[in-house]
């Protein structure tokens, strides 16, 4: 765990006093879904939802005065209902895809509800993960305090 | 809503992704400003490599170069990370506020949930 951290370019985290399950249903039913997923003056829309590890996500969110915003991924890991790792982009009109991450969620239960940490990282390929894990957080660190 | 931001980032994400150009970055952020050549010293591959790296580095706006009589000089950008940090911007506001919706609609289910 302390590499996805140390790997992560986004982290929140916060205590929510509600059940495990009751959360994990929350971001993999779509009905649950569509519910919390889109801002105020959006209407969500599940076009895909399937949790099986390698399955497709597809949420639109359409703006009362026609504008339309689509995220779309893929499940990577669906562990109920502790963790849910999927990558996540933002598409535009004609369907491409913006820059690629990873998210992580995870629902760890706690004294009065469920301990959420939601990571979201760039995204790149295991072996680049793997060969460049060390270093790119050192280099990141510096240049962010330098232009910082 | 994302997408002017995107080919930059994407570039930024990529250049920092090879460990030489990591090192090169290092390098000049540690020193200011260095001759190309001060910059390829430290490593055992060709100038041609080299050179190939720092276009990459100055494509994906991590670099800017000036040119002194014959010398040639490379130092990091002052706005290099900008878009990096506008994503982490537009991100955690964007989390922020979907984990508030979450979290008001899992306790306006939560006391049913638990008395079944």
């Amino acid at each position: 765990m302390s590499d996805v951290v140390s790997e992560a370019t986004l982290r929140l985290e916060r205590l929510i006093p509600s059940p495990p399950e009751l959360l994990f249903a929350l971001w993999t039913e779509p009905a649950q879904l569509v519910r919390w997923w889109a801002p105020e003056g959006y209407e969500a829309s599940v076009d895909d939802l399937d949790t099986r590890p390698g399955g497709r996500w597809r949420v639109t969110m359409r703006r009362t005065d026609g504008g339309v915003v689509v995220t779309s991924g893929i499940y990577r890991i669906v562990e109920p209902p502790r963790r849910l790792v999927f990558t996540w982009a933002w598409e535009d009109e004609s369907g491409a895809r913006g820059h690629e991450t990873e998210v992580v969620v995870s629902f760890e239960a706690a004294p009065g509800g469920t301990r959420v940490v939601l990571l979201q990282r760039r995204f790149e390929s295991k072996q680049a993960r793997d060969n460049h894990t060390v270093g790119w957080s050192s280099a990141f660190d510096r240049l962010t305090k330098i232009v910082g | 809503m994302a997408a002017a931001l995107t080919p930059r980032l994407d570039g930024l994400f990529g250049a920092l992704a090879d460990p030489t150009r990591r090192a090169i970055i290092e390098q000049l952020l540690a020193a200011g400003e260095l001759s190309v050549g001060d910059v390829a010293a430290p490593f055992a591959i060709s100038a041609q490599a080299i050179s190939r790296h720092l276009q990459v580095l100055e494509r994906a706006g991590l670099i800017e170069r000036r040119i002194e009589r014959q010398w040639r000089f490379v130092r990091v950008r002052a706005d290099a990370l900008e878009p990096v940090e506008s994503w982490i911007t537009r991100h955690r506001r964007h989390w922020t506020a979907a984990l508030d919706r979450l979290e008001a609609l899992a306790a306006a289910q939560t006391p049913r949930r638990r008395k079944s």
